[in-house]
């Protein structure tokens, strides 16, 4: 292949440069009936699962048909959705933060050769492409991160648990019969740069083996000082020691019961790698919320300590969902969100419930908040 | 600003002589860490000189991915072993 | 034929559920044909090679990339991640496999003349491989090599008008709803101030100089769809002063069980709840006791509403959010890394939002938080831990805001409070002698 220039020039780096001018404006790209009716709509109404038309003062309408999408996606697949949103939307579409897509259309007469254009559309291996769905008292898209695809600390896979999850509980993207909204999320290790830890239910990759540590190498690739000072728990810190042919090299050493197993240490230096085939796995949490609807939002609670990888389809992970979300149907009331069902009923009957172990792992020993998380009460059920 | 900050020449020598001088252990630094070297400067003005020190290609960033570092352009380990330089 | 067998993943393929296995072989088919001539500026086969490093993770259940200090193109700091496969003999389409975010427009809608430009781009210098969007909300393209970096911000700024999003210790994309395009409940244009903000702040989202990442988020309402409340340092949240708007007419309808008002907007239309019952779904459920139905009449005692969006939810055609709007600005959300999650906790319980003065009262609140931020905050410390070390009334003290009994859900439950020197009368410089007048030793 021949190297084809944009026109930048390495030598010249400065040269025509352009900076700072962040994104498109947003107004660019609303379709008509958008722009004419912003800030003036008047009401929505959820026609059917992933059918929205929203009613403009001006008795404008604007329906909105959502579809499941993958975060991770090509521009094969884009293209196909370009296809479709000039065929039926003059040429414009929109993706929602939990990575729906929406077409959007101006009269109702549009809506059903759209919705049956985008249920026509099939993968070969035989998923749907494009299922409507996503809205009301149901379970929406999972938001996740990176995962194995491409990330260097993740402890399992984000797209593949993503995919298993959403093919188990694929009736109730598609329908609307919860008690309210469920939101699934998933990060695939602590870090957490898909921030999961107030979602009704959470899934969570989790490492827990401490770095290894390639004492060869260490000190040849890697800025020791940099290593150490990544560690947020300060379990890292220098030494020596003498390699099996007796050369006496510089490395670290880790006190692993201060470790968190985050991955810091190995962002900053390859020779501290920590992903383990039997030590990672899946973390569940449940009963967060954002929303202040009703109650004040909060935090998802560990109800599953660990779950190992068991690829591709992670059918223990999937089952204990599962559970949660049967036993949450069955006894919720309407509009209550999985988490004030558990307040309501109490934590010990959702255990119960759910039909989910307890297990010591589950209760808090995590610096000041833990004791807030005990009982201080002869209050509790039997 | 402080007459440290504001003479170039001054500051860009403050700041290489601070990194030689590390050079041996660490090469890569927080902004908190430049920072010190001008002691009477709020953080906004003295990101203002450091920036310039990258665009004249002094120094370079490298980034964890979350948080980013300052050091000289070309030092360290991991660029070698990145295979990149 | 594919280059590399994967079992493993096949089985990610069936389900009703869109496979990303199945697109990403459909991508490596269309890149191996390479029916439209593209001049392929990093390996065709890279997304085979994608499959491939992927089977190899769900074989070992142990991921094969490794990080890269690379940060961005010239004069940014951020805006790029470096990524290196561990296997690259195996997989040499993707050795060197780099992310580049791209700064998504406010809302997230697009045409598709510029979807086609991006991918245009996308085919010829990278994989092909997106995020649409990552957890941030960027554009997200997914596998370059270093050399296309510079390449593709060219094209990005010079031909597309498009600039990188950010990464490292700099301000990150802001992100935001779709507010008062689309939806009735927006008590601001969340997008026009995520715009602003975004442009405003050009400089702190390219070129790191905090000590750790920095997030915005706009939500125009409580019901908060994008979690601004748990995902961002500072949190926009839409919220109105005065009183509920109320049309009576409306209200009756849903009480009558009318077709045309159904009761949530039609969000439980698929199980039998029986008919609506405002009594039961709505006064009674209503957290602050604040409202009563009686004679087909609506009362709302708003002195006493908290504004938590459920009666409005429940009745959407009946009820508005009042006509005095604004945001309030909550501050320290976090994922739990390292001392805890936090969410958001209320600064500014109410601000106007006003793009005719360029949100001056906004702008000065963040400023000052930036200001105390960068000069105390320790390396890797988020905002809301700063807050936590250095407690609540500093945050209060540096942003010249008056303590409120909003900004607490309960005062203090111990009296160790550290008074200042100057908050007690006649000071702490006393004389010994004249004490011990009155009092002998």
């Amino acid at each position: 292949m021949a190297f084809i220039s944009s026109g930048y020039n390495p030598d010249k780096p400065m040269e025509d440069r352009i900076t700072d001018i962040g994104p498109r404006k947003y107004d660019e790209f609303y379709p008509s009936v958008i722009a004419k009716n912003k800030g003036k709509w008047s009401h929505h109404e959820i026609l059917e699962a992933g059918v929205i038309v929203h009613v403009a003062e001006s008795g404008d309408e604007v329906y909105t048909v959502r579809v499941g999408g993958c975060r991770l996606m090509t521009t094969t697949h884009l293209e196909e959705i370009c296809q479709i949103a000039d065929k039926h939307c003059d040429g414009h579409v929109r993706f929602t933060t939990r990575n729906n897509v929406e077409f959007m259309v101006d009269s109702k007469d549009k809506v059903e050769p759209l919705k049956n254009d985008l249920a026509s559309r099939i993968f070969s291996g035989g998923s749907q492409k494009f299922p409507i769905g996503g809205t009301g008292a149901g379970i929406t898209n999972i938001v996740h991160t990176q995962g194995w695809i491409h990330c260097h600390t993740p402890a399992t896979d984000a797209s593949g648990t993503v995919k298993a999850t959403m093919d188990e509980v694929f009736e109730d993207f598609q329908s609307m019969r919860l008690p309210a909204k469920l939101r699934i999320s998933m990060a695939c290790c602590l870090n957490m740069c898909g921030a999961v830890h107030c979602s009704d239910i959470a899934i969570l990759g989790y490492h827990r083996k401490p770095p290894m540590l390639d004492h060869e190498y260490l000190d040849k690739i890697c800025e020791i000082p940099l290593a150490i000072k990544a560690c947020p728990t300060a379990a890292i810190r220098p030494a020596k020691t003498k390699l099996a042919d007796g050369t006496e090299v510089k490395t670290v050493a880790v006190k692993n019961e201060r470790c968190m197993f985050c991955g810091n240490c190995y962002t900053m230096c390859p020779s501290m790698p920590l992903a383990d085939t039997e030590g990672d796995g899946i973390v569940l949490m449940a009963g967060g919320k954002v929303s202040n609807r009703i109650s004040h939002p909060k935090f998802s609670k560990v109800v599953v300590a660990f779950i190992p990888n068991d690829m591709p389809r992670w059918p223990s992970m999937t089952d204990a969902i599962k559970k949660m979300i049967n036993a949450y149907s069955n006894g919720a009331n309407k509009y209550e969100r999985l988490g004030d069902w558990a307040e309501r009923i109490g934590w010990e009957k959702f255990f119960e419930v759910c039909e989910l172990d307890f297990s010591h792992h589950l209760i808090d020993d995590f610096r000041q908040q833990a004791y807030m998380s005990w009982r201080q009460s002869t209050q509790f059920k039997f | 600003m402080s007459e440290l900050l504001s003479n170039k020449e001054l500051a860009n020598k403050t700041v290489v002589d601070f990194l030689k001088k590390k050079e041996k252990t660490k090469t890569k630094f927080y902004f908190n860490d430049l920072c010190k070297l001008f002691p009477d400067d709020k953080p906004r003005q003295i990101k203002k000189i450091i920036n310039v020190m990258v665009t004249d290609e002094i120094l370079e960033y490298w980034s964890s991915g979350s948080t980013t570092m300052y050091g000289l352009k070309g030092a360290g380990k991991q660029a070698a072993a990145e295979g990149e330089k | 034929m594919a280059k590399h067998k994967t079992p493993l993943l096949d089985q990610l393929e069936s389900g009703p559920w869109p496979s990303f296995v199945s697109d990403l072989k459909h991508q490596a088919e269309v890149r191996a044909k390479n029916e439209e001539g593209i001049e392929f500026q990093i390996p065709q086969d890279c997304v085979e090679d994608l499959l491939g490093v992927l089977e190899l993770s769900y074989k070992h259940g142990r991921t094969h990339w490794k990080h890269g200090g690379i940060v961005g193109v010239f004069g940014y700091g951020g805006g790029v991640i470096g990524r290196y496969c561990d296997q690259p003999a195996l997989f040499p389409g993707v050795e060197h496999f780099h992310t580049m975010r791209v700064s998504q427009p406010a809302g997230k809608y697009y045409t598709t003349e510029y979807l086609r430009n991006i991918m245009k781009l996308w085919d010829l210098r990278g994989s092909g491989v997106t995020n649409m969007h990552g957890s941030t909300g960027d554009i997200i393209l997914l596998g370059t090599t270093t050399p296309q970096l510079e390449e593709i911000f060219y094209e990005l700024t010079h031909n597309l008008n498009q600039d990188l999003g950010g990464s490292g210790s700099n301000l990150r994309t802001p992100a935001d709803c779709l507010g008062s395009s689309r939806c009735e409940y927006a008590c601001y244009d969340s997008q026009a101030l995520c715009h602003f903000l975004t442009n405003e702040y050009q400089d702190e989202l390219h070129r790191p100089a905090f000590p750790y990442k920095f997030k915005f988020k706009f939500d125009a309402c409580p019901n908060g769809c994008v979690a601004s409340i748990a995902r961002s340092d500072m949190s926009f949240i839409g919220t109105w002063k005065d009183d509920i708007q109320i049309d009576q007419d409306a209200v009756n309808k849903y009480v009558e069980n009318d077709s045309a008002y159904p009761s949530n907007a039609g969000a439980h239309k698929n199980r039998d709840w029986g008919p609506f019952d405002i009594q039961k779904e709505v006064i009674n459920l209503c957290p602050t006791g604040c409202m009563s139905f009686e004679n087909k009449q609506l009362t709302i005692d708003n002195a006493n509403c908290t504004r938590c969006m459920h009666c409005i939810n429940t009745m959407p055609r009946a009820l508005k959010p009042g006509k005095e709007k604004g945001c309030s600005i909550l501050c320290g959300a976090k994922a739990p890394i390292l001392d805890g999650a936090q969410m958001g906790s209320l600064l500014v319980p109410f601000v106007e939002v006003n793009p005719d003065n360029d949100y001056q009262a906004i702008t000065e609140v963040i400023e000052n938080i930036w200001d105390w931020w960068m000069e105390e905050g320790n390396n890797r410390e988020r905002l809301g831990e700063l807050i936590m070390r250095q407690g609540f009334q500093r945050l209060l003290e540096v942003t010249g805001i008056k303590a409120a009994p909003q900004h607490v859900q309960y005062p203090r439950t111990n009296p160790y409070i550290f008074w200042k020197e100057e908050e007690v009368p006649g000071g702490w410089e006393r004389d010994v002698e004249e004490y011990r007048k009155h009092h002998l030793r």
